[in-house]
């Protein structure tokens, strides 16, 4: 094909720089114009698979039943940490019903996370895969766990973040269980400390937060004799089929991933699971379809959290100004590898010309984390706002001009490019006008009765959510000239297909119910993990070069068909437009019969010499309960400056259902471990508390919508993690401004605000 | 999960006649069928109650009082605006039990009845005190749900919303077996697991509760029911408070205050109802009545914060009879 090119780009994903090569060809689109009036995008629709949904018709990997299928339960260490001396299996494997059981000692090498195999000698989280049993069904899979025999040799455990920094604690690595993750300096912030007017100093601490996705992790696999098919909820199918391809040693072409639909990620399905390759080895060995997916209790030991962290705060001011920050953070990985970085925000947020930051991963005998939406941005944004919140009131400013003077900037302090788009400002304005800034008093104000205080805060966010390259997509006519949308992306749950079908709409110019969407599947095109708030800025404009492509491809062939020259046609809401004529595509499409128009496209890298990201605020309204530390969100205003909204009612869901988990956080979601035992003791939806609907407040969304016209060619940006971020510090500066308490330890429980009141008293 | 064999007999003394050693009565559900999930009830028989209709509905005779059926949908209890209007304090407790969906299914006897929701002795995989174990996790774990008083070996809370309200109407069970019935009142029914004792209710082997009765006179009473939450919904009490009280001239007589989520048992002390004998519920009366409830209380690492609520919610409680 004419004009491939390989580009290299450097691009942010989730505060860090990654490196990648992709091709593109032909040249990209002058990004869509700020008034460009347009049929779909901009346009609230509503999701063009909800019925699907709602209806129980869309698969998802917990509805895939084939048969012949074995059901597989896994055996998990019951101990925080032993070596496995032992396992003695028969028993289970004389168990009717029983087809397969694999640990070990007789599992074959699959490698996994750096890792030899998916069983280790070593156990080191209670709910550590030990050995993993296929079975004719759930029932005698279960009770063949209960007959396996294992032989534990107990080591020394410890799960709590500060007892593992703390001496004395077990070593679980070599070199210790603390490990340096990142540092930042800038400026001199020890000096600015000395000469300030005012430091204020705090620590804060974040509770290991659950992701509980509705449906839990799990694979359904299948090994014809040639090609091994995997269903798996996941958030990125190439992932998960590189993972499979390492574990299990096949080229690429002999695997097939497939996520139809899934019942949410955040973070926690970025790529194969232990139980995948668990399926795939039972497949391949069994020559059945196999199914394994995760119990909820499991997957709340075993499936990844947002890391409980430590961090210290020390930040200070002088004439109205904040003149320097350190910000030290110490993160549970669990068993996890690598950590999310709390001091992201306060690293890039604000202009600030001394700074100190640092962060530490810490190993402990829990569950690993994983990325969970805007991992490290959640947490550290709390201790950071929080902080900022309490030197605006020592220095007697209004905690909003304090910002104020702090985000004007039009550059990256981290890099020093310039952004391509912030408007936070204008986030600010927006958001004081909503919740009422201007009725914010010092001490806060009565609330409905004596003994309720009423208070307002507010917090901001940064994060990237700029994407890029790879991603690529396809599009094809049907011989009666509906069209097939080909991107290699997989829905998270945002809505994906149906604001990748509204792009594909208007640059057709072919209606949205014309359009069908086929992602989640690695037969299609190349495209990037949903995470990182990258998949419609990746995805979007490829799907737009594509149908340009189309467009381009098809009016050369309707030219032909219809012997009018190509430059006099023109294609509009499903028609062949040219002087005086207007001709169903349909028309042209079934005299081509099957011969496809394909258009292709592929996303183009982002300028080098700009810093994309997004930017919001939120201004929570709280009232609170000083006698018996209940707090009330009355109100949560949320505004976001993420470049061009493509779908305002699917946008407005992100932001709603980000604001709700951050309440979650914020309030009352908090893994609670048993020291001793090394035990969860709330692995499950009673104890482990996600809001419920009655405690969902209020939520009033809003957009800059602005285009991000220098950022790629339909000029938007991410949105699935933004709104997740400053909740949390709204809701505590809230309560602080209402009570004159500052809570720094999340989630803000009764126990915890009573006894902050009692203190005061 | 163990195997077991199932009969859903039509009438309760057939009921009766299969309940034995081993056997576990099905009503509702919403909790036995957890129990059996994880392991911590192995039945070898389950007897299904549901089909018995004579133990469904309540009833009131002039001068006999109510007469609630063990099998009755706490759904029932809590939508009917007659039974709202007759005893409030029912439907008040059960307008944040559990859930919608939990209270269809769950019964009147099942929540009287349920075993408590202590996260040591629900985990199947630790032997806890309760469970024939040597010690209580809890006491010296993670406790912010657990007793701030009148526990012995075993730290766990009563978890039942209705049972404070009805023991604040000083409302008796009928409980029949297959050797007869008999009447007590229900705030016996619930004991503190101690000693040689490693239960929370004093059912017989065999016995069903058959009915629940509050007499007339209790059914003068105004209630109030009052429950802390870490959050609005589907949470079992941190402190929960029934209170009720005849009312009259502006002066509170036959006082009961019943607090659930800080003991092993319905918590009552009687001293303070005697000194709220004709009080005019102010606030320091109400506070006085609070310190004398709580004075035992000996919190654990996580739970202090209970003191605190359950002294504010026994006020407000007792405030709202005379407002």
């Amino acid at each position: 094909m004419a004009g491939l090119r390989v580009v290299k780009s450097r691009d942010e994903f989730e505060g860090e720089i990654y490196e990648s090569l992709s091709i593109i060809q032909g040249s990209d689109l002058p990004s869509l114009a700020a008034g460009a009036v347009l049929d779909e995008v901009g346009k609230s629709r509503r999701r063009i698979d909800g019925v699907q949904r709602v209806t129980g018709r869309a698969t998802y990997t917990h509805d895939v039943t084939l048969p012949g299928m074995l059901h597989v339960r896994v055996l998990r260490s019951p101990y925080p940490r032993a070596r496995v001396r032992a396992i003695d299996t028969k028993k289970a494997e004389a168990l009717p019903g029983v087809r397969g059981i694999l640990h070990r000692f007789n599992s074959p090498k699959a490698a996994f996370r750096g890792e030899e195999t998916i069983f280790r000698e070593e156990v080191r989280f209670i709910g550590d895969e030990v050995a993993a049993v296929a079975a004719d069904d759930v029932g005698s899979a279960v009770r063949a766990l209960g007959l396996i025999q294992v032989d534990y040799e107990l080591l020394p455990h410890v799960t709590d973040l500060e007892e593992a920094i703390a001496d004395g604690a077990p070593k679980l690595e070599d070199g210790g269980n603390v490990f340096e993750a990142g540092s930042l300096k800038r400026g001199d912030a020890r000096q600015a400390l000395k000469s300030a007017d005012v430091v204020v100093e705090g620590t804060y601490r974040t509770s290991t937060q659950l992701h509980n996705s509705l449906e839990s992790h799990g694979a359904v696999a299948q090994w014809d004799g040639q090609i091994l098919t995997v269903w798996e909820s996941t958030q990125h199918v190439f992932g998960v089929r590189e993972g499979l391809r390492a574990a299990l040693l096949l080229p690429l072409s002999r695997i097939r991933v497939i996520c139809d639909y899934m019942g949410g990620g955040f973070g926690s399905k970025g790529g194969v699971g232990k139980y995948s390759i668990i399926a795939a080895l039972f497949a391949k060995q069994l020559g059945r379809p196999v199914r394994c997916v995760l119990t909820r209790h499991e997957e709340n030991l075993a499936a990844g959290n947002r890391s409980a962290t430590l961090q210290k705060v020390k930040l200070a001011g002088k004439d109205g100004r904040i003149t320097a920050i350190e910000h030290i953070s110490w993160s549970n990985a669990g068993q996890g590898r690598w950590v999310a970085n709390p001091t992201g925000p306060t690293n890039t947020l604000y202009d600030l010309a001394n700074l100190s930051t640092k962060s530490y991963r810490v190993m402990t005998n829990a569950g690993s984390l994983s990325a969970f939406r805007a991992p490290g941005y959640v947490e550290g944004t709390f201790a950071l706002e929080g902080a900022i919140d309490e030197l605006a009131e020592r220095m007697g400013v209004d905690p909003l001009t304090l910002r104020r003077r702090h985000a004007a900037a039009q550059k990256d302090p981290r890099t020093t490019k310039a952004y391509s788009l912030k408007r936070l400002l204008e986030c600010y304005t927006i958001g004081a006008r909503e919740i009422g800034w201007s009725k914010r008093r010092v001490g806060g104000t009565r609330g409905s009765a004596p003994h309720l205080r009423r208070g307002i805060g507010m917090g901001s966010q940064i994060w990237g959510g700029g994407g890029g390259p790879p991603a690529y997509a396809t599009v094809h006519f049907n011989a009666d000239g509906t069209v097939i949308l080909r991107a290699g992306t997989q829905d998270i749950g945002t809505g994906t297909r149906t604001v990748l079908a509204q792009i594909c709409s208007d640059e057709l110019g072919v209606d949205l119910d014309r359009i069908s969407v086929r992602i989640g599947d690695t037969e299609g095109p190349y495209g990037p993990i949903s995470a990182g708030s990258l998949t419609l800025a990746s995805v979007g404009p490829a799907v737009r070069l594509a149908a340009r492509d189309a467009r381009e491809q098809f009016l050369g062939a309707a030219a032909g068909v219809l012997e009018v020259p190509k430059a006099e046609l023109r294609m509009e809401r499903g028609h062949i437009v040219s002087k005086g004529a207007r001709t169903p595509i349909s028309e042209v499409s079934k005299k081509l019969e099957n011969n496809t128009v394909i258009g292709k496209g592929s996303r183009w890298p982002n300028p080098e010499n700009l810093s994309i990201k997004t930017f919001g605020a939120h201004f929570a309204q709280v009232e609170v309960d000083t006698l018996t530390g209940e707090i009330v969100v009355e109100k949560v205003v949320a505004v976001h400056d993420i470049g061009r909204i493509v779908n305002p009612m699917t946008a407005a869901s992100q932001v709603e259902g980000g604001v709700i988990q951050a309440l979650g956080f914020a309030l009352t979601e908090e893994r609670v471990v048993d020291r001793s035992l090394g035990r969860v003791m709330n692995a499950n939806l009673e104890w482990y508390k996600i809001p419920t609907v009655l405690d969902v407040p209020e939520i009033v969304v809003r957009f800059t919508d602005r285009p991000d016209r220098r950022a790629n060619n339909l000029g938007a940006k991410g949105l699935g993690e933004p709104p997740i971020i400053p909740t949390a510090a709204a809701v505590a500066n809230a309560v602080a401004n209402a009570t004159g308490i500052r809570l720094r330890h999340v989630p803000m429980t009764p126990a915890r605000v009573l006894q902050a009141l009692a203190m005061i008293r | 999960m163990s195997l077991f064999s199932y009969a859903k007999p039509r009438a309760l003394g057939e009921a009766l006649r299969l309940l034995k050693n081993g056997t576990a009565a099905l009503a509702g559900g919403t909790d036995l069928v957890g129990l059996i999930r994880s392991g911590l009830a192995k039945p070898n028989a389950l007897v299904d109650l549901t089909g018995i209709e004579s133990l469904r509905g309540w009833t009131r005779e002039k001068g006999k009082g109510l007469r609630i059926g063990a099998l009755t949908p706490l759904s029932d209890l809590e939508t009917s605006p007659q039974l709202r209007k007759l005893a409030p304090l029912i439907a008040e407790s059960l307008r944040d039990a559990a859930t919608p969906q939990l209270r269809n299914m769950g019964t009147v006897g099942g929540n009287l009845l349920q075993r408590n929701r202590c996260w040591y002795f629900r985990d199947e995989a630790v032997p806890c005190w309760l469970k024939g174990g040597t010690r209580c996790f809890a006491a010296e774990g993670e406790n912010r749900y657990h007793a701030i008083l009148g526990a012995a070996e075993c730290v766990m809370v009563s978890p039942s919303d209705l049972a404070p309200a009805l023991i604040a109407y000083d409302a008796e069970i009928e409980l029949a077996s297959s050797l007869g019935r008999r009447t007590v009142p229900l705030r016996t029914l619930y004991v503190t697991p101690g000693g040689r004792q490693r239960k929370e209710h004093a059912i017989r082997r065999g016995e069903l509760i058959t009915s629940v009765r509050i007499a007339e006179s209790a059914l003068e009473r105004r209630g109030t029911f009052l429950k802390a939450m870490d959050r609005k919904a589907w949470s079992f009490a941190l402190v929960s408070v029934a209170a009720a009280a005849r009312i009259s001239g502006g002066k509170a007589h036959d006082v009961r205050l019943v607090i659930g989520g800080i003991a092993p048992i319905p918590w009552t002390v009687p001293a303070a109802h005697k000194q709220l004998e004709g009080s005019a519920l102010d606030d320091n009366a109400c506070l006085a009545a609070a310190d004398l409830i709580l004075a035992g209380a000996e919190p654990l690492r996580d739970n202090g914060y209970k003191v605190t609520l359950a002294r504010e919610l026994i006020r407000r409680a007792l405030r709202s009879l005379v407002r």
